[in-house]
């Protein structure tokens, strides 16, 4: 089992490259086995008597001990996956900063289950818990994924297809077998990891399965050699074509669509509307951007930064959610990013997003989505409940000032949602790089690409 | 050579009662073809985007000329050459051009006889401004059918006169009202027809202005808006509002300098500089002649407003063409299709 014992912490949240390891405490193997143990019995203890013991726990005040990894929890059911994702509370002063913040809720608090969307996905602290034989660069990336380093699914997508491009690399085929038909295998539980990280991404996704059919197609004759690189010249090609190429032409388009004089709105931080906006301001057209932010994540801060950093910044306005009324009358455009775009046309993006869109809606400005045509799925989603992914507790209380958090009590659940779905109605154009489209004809933008498959 | 007059040549064209603007476009582009000395396609191509921006400069609306171009140079880029030599090539383009144009000029009865369909007898029908497809429906369905028309007088060109006028001579009876009384009106009216300056890929219409008003309308009596259009004025454009349209510019709803006001303001500045005695005096006497209102003629009226409007997807029932009978998701899915592939 590969160990990566490098504490090293990235220093960017964007940062796909940064060196060594993230941050972790350096545990034995056999603290790490008994830790991952201790997880395994608790799940199965949650599952036979799932309410009455944790509730019961649940109302004990948090200890004071906070900050020290948890290397023996006092009962299994402390460390159930639930309880991190709703319960657990810690003293504030210890994560205030960016410690390993994962661990440290892990064994201190439990809570009853969530009473709605316990089907969202519970995340849960990795990292010390690899099973299998996993890469270092996937084991990094899962760490950066579950605690947010990397974040967006833009950035997600690349720093994946970057490490997979190292794990092919390292990867010999075994005598008995050909690449074609045993690198999916190996790739498979590499993937595993990085979904019990985080939970995978649409764009992810696609970009995986693109990667299976290529990998499926080589050629059983190839030499090793010879088909790894062809495999990475693919996710070359793969990421330039659909995430940068793609993005430029989208800056182009969009870009059209901002004259002078225009105010400008957006709400968190989508990588792709912040290039529009940078390459406008800087081909000289006199604009100004509102951006609209909201908790937990606070992603607009760095949005913001970026727009009024230089000699030349953009003139800006950030306020949070409940403002949105009252500047949307001086708004002439909204641009959003998106996470990905249902066949129906509806755009799953950060939580807050449909409020946006629903609002500007109401006041006839016209909503822009900027979204590559690799972030299309098949689906179709009608709500936001049907499937989503809570925001891990361990970066709320990163994100929040220690006297702002709420004490979580038996009778309390904290719900943050990191999507929510923004219908079709409510969007006036979809920027691709394949046009401006109305949201109504997504589903023909495959067939029009001549595609089977995204 | 002297430099092909691509305007000229569609001016020339458009005269033809029978030809709309997006077919001259097309046309004078086969022209330009015919008397350019390109060698290659790529000099082709330069050749006829240089003269399809020449046009789009001199014309008045760019919109549903720009419709036009766009098809007809999409075409040529796309034409499948395995002509022995280029001049060989090019004799084909023209003639598929000149075809296509020939083609084009049935495409209004294969939609009037697509709308004759959702007219029924003893319809009531309120047309916006003159379009030659709609004259063509409604001509279509006074053979078979009882039907009325109320007619908007489509200011500032008065076009709608037009319309009326040829109706009336038809037999139709037919009624000129004012762009005003469009709400007035509504309730007595089974569906609205309108032609169109172009159809855009959100499947929106640009239209005649006062089109996006009788749409608005429309929907709020829950009446049917249909709207006409030949399927070489789709046209690859996304406008977000009104504003974002091309024939949109600064001059559109401009507000003129209040030269006046502000002499007025500073005469009266001035009176009050002075003693207060003559103040009371003064102002009345000096500032009379003044504050005669300045003449607003139509022709400044027509200046300062837009030439044709944007009616949103939402609004729009159906637009019937030569491809079929389409809903604005319908159109856009063909547009994307069009362009995209």
């Amino acid at each position: 089992m590969p160990v990566p014992t490098i504490a090293d912490p990235p220093a960017t949240s964007g940062g796909v490259k940064s060196p060594g390891q993230p941050a972790q405490k350096s545990m034995t193997k056999a603290e790490r086995r008994e830790l991952q143990e201790k997880q395994r019995a608790a799940k199965a203890v949650l599952k036979q008597q799932p309410q009455g013991k944790q509730a019961q726990q649940g109302g004990n005040p948090p200890s004071t001990t906070g900050g020290q990894k948890p290397k023996v929890p006092a009962t299994p059911q402390k460390k159930t996956f639930i309880a991190e994702a709703t319960g657990g509370k810690l003293p504030s002063k210890d994560t205030g900063a960016s410690g390993a913040p994962a661990e440290d809720i892990s064994s201190k608090q439990v809570s009853h289950g969530l009473r709605i969307f316990s089907h969202f996905g519970q995340p849960k602290p990795i990292g010390h818990t690899v099973k299998g034989d996993i890469h270092p660069a996937i084991i990094r990336l899962g760490l950066l994924f579950s605690e947010f380093k990397i974040c967006g699914s833009n950035a997600r997508c690349i720093a994946m297809l970057t490490a997979f491009k190292q794990v092919i690399q390292d990867y010999t085929t075994p005598s008995h077998s050909t690449i074609s038909r045993h690198l999916m295998t190996h790739l498979s539980p590499q993937i595993t990891h990085l979904v019990s990280a985080r939970p995978m991404s649409v764009t992810m996704g696609n970009a995986i399965r693109e990667l299976k059919l290529e990998i499926s197609g080589i050629d059983i004759d190839m030499i090793e050699q010879d088909a790894k690189n062809h495999i990475y010249d693919y996710i070359n090609t793969y990421i330039q074509d659909r995430i940068t190429t793609a993005d430029k032409v989208i800056q182009e388009l969009a870009g059209k669509k901002i004259k002078d004089g225009d105010v400008i709105l957006t709400y968190a931080r989508s990588s792709v509307v912040e290039k529009v906006l940078l390459s406008e301001h800087s081909e000289g057209k006199i604009f100004s951007v509102i951006v609209v932010d909201s908790k937990p994540l606070l992603e607009g801060k760095e949005l913001l930064k970026s727009l009024t950093a230089g000699p030349n910044p953009i003139p800006c306005t950030y306020a949070l959610l409940p403002a949105l009324p009252s500047l949307l009358p001086e708004v002439t455009t909204v641009f959003v990013g998106a996470h990905a775009l249902f066949s129906n046309g509806a755009v799953y993006s950060r939580a807050g997003t449909a409020m946006v869109a629903m609002m500007s809606k109401t006041h006839s400005v016209p909503v822009v989505v900027c979204c590559e045509t690799y972030k299309f799925s098949d689906g179709v989603m009608v709500d936001g409940f049907s499937k989503n992914e809570l925001v891990p507790l361990s970066i709320i209380q990163k994100y929040s000032k220690p006297q702002d958090q709420i004490q979580v009590s038996s009778h309390l659940e904290k719900l943050n949602p990191l999507y929510d779905l923004t219908p079709p109605t409510y969007i006036t154009a979809v920027v691709t790089e394949v046009g401006l489209i109305p949201p109504s004809s997504i589903s023909s933008i495959p067939l029009a690409l001549g595609k089977t498959s995204l | 050579m002297p430099a092909f007059a691509i305007y000229s040549a569609f001016k020339r064209i458009l005269a033809n009662e029978e030809i709309s603007t997006p077919l001259a476009a097309i046309l004078a582009l086969t022209e330009l073809i015919e008397n350019s000395d390109a060698g290659t396609m790529f000099e082709l191509v330069k050749a006829l985007n240089d003269g399809a921006h020449d046009l789009q400069k001199q014309a008045s609306n760019p919109i549903s000329l720009n419709a036009g171009c766009e098809l007809f140079i999409a075409f040529v880029t796309l034409f499948p050459h395995d002509s022995a030599n280029f001049a060989d090539l090019k004799k084909e383009l023209i003639l598929q051009g000149q075809n296509y144009a020939a083609e084009a000029l049935t495409y209004r009865k294969k939609i009037a006889e697509l709308a004759f369909g959702f007219i029924k007898d003893g319809s009531v029908i309120l047309t916006h401004s003159y379009s030659r497809v709609v004259m063509q429906t409604l001509l279509l369905a006074h053979k078979h059918k009882h039907i009325s028309v109320f007619v908007t007088e489509a200011r500032p060109r008065g076009l709608g006169i037009k319309t009326a006028e040829a109706l009336t001579a038809a037999g139709v009876p037919s009624t000129v009202i004012l762009d005003s009384a469009v709400a007035y009106v509504m309730d007595k009216v089974d569906f609205v027809l309108v032609g169109s300056e172009a159809v855009v890929e959100s499947g929106g219409l640009v239209n005649a202005v006062g089109s996006n008003q009788i749409a608005i309308i429309a929907r709020a009596a829950n009446k049917p808006f249909y709207a006409l259009a030949e399927s070489y004025k789709f046209h690859r454009l996304f406008p977000l509002s009104q504003y974002d349209l091309p024939s949109h510019n600064s001059k559109i709803l401009s507000f003129p300098r209040p030269l006046l006001a502000e002499r007025a303001s500073s005469t009266n500045l001035s009176a009050r500089d002075s003693t207060a005695s003559a103040h009371d005096l003064s102002t009345p006497t000096d500032e009379k002649p003044d504050l005669v209102p300045p003449k607003i003629t139509q022709q400044q009226i027509s200046e300062n407003n837009p030439d044709v409007d944007y009616t949103r997807p939402d609004l729009i029932s159906l637009v019937f063409s030569d491809v079929g009978s389409l809903t604005p998701e319908g159109v856009s899915q063909y547009l994307v299709g069009m362009f995209a592939g």
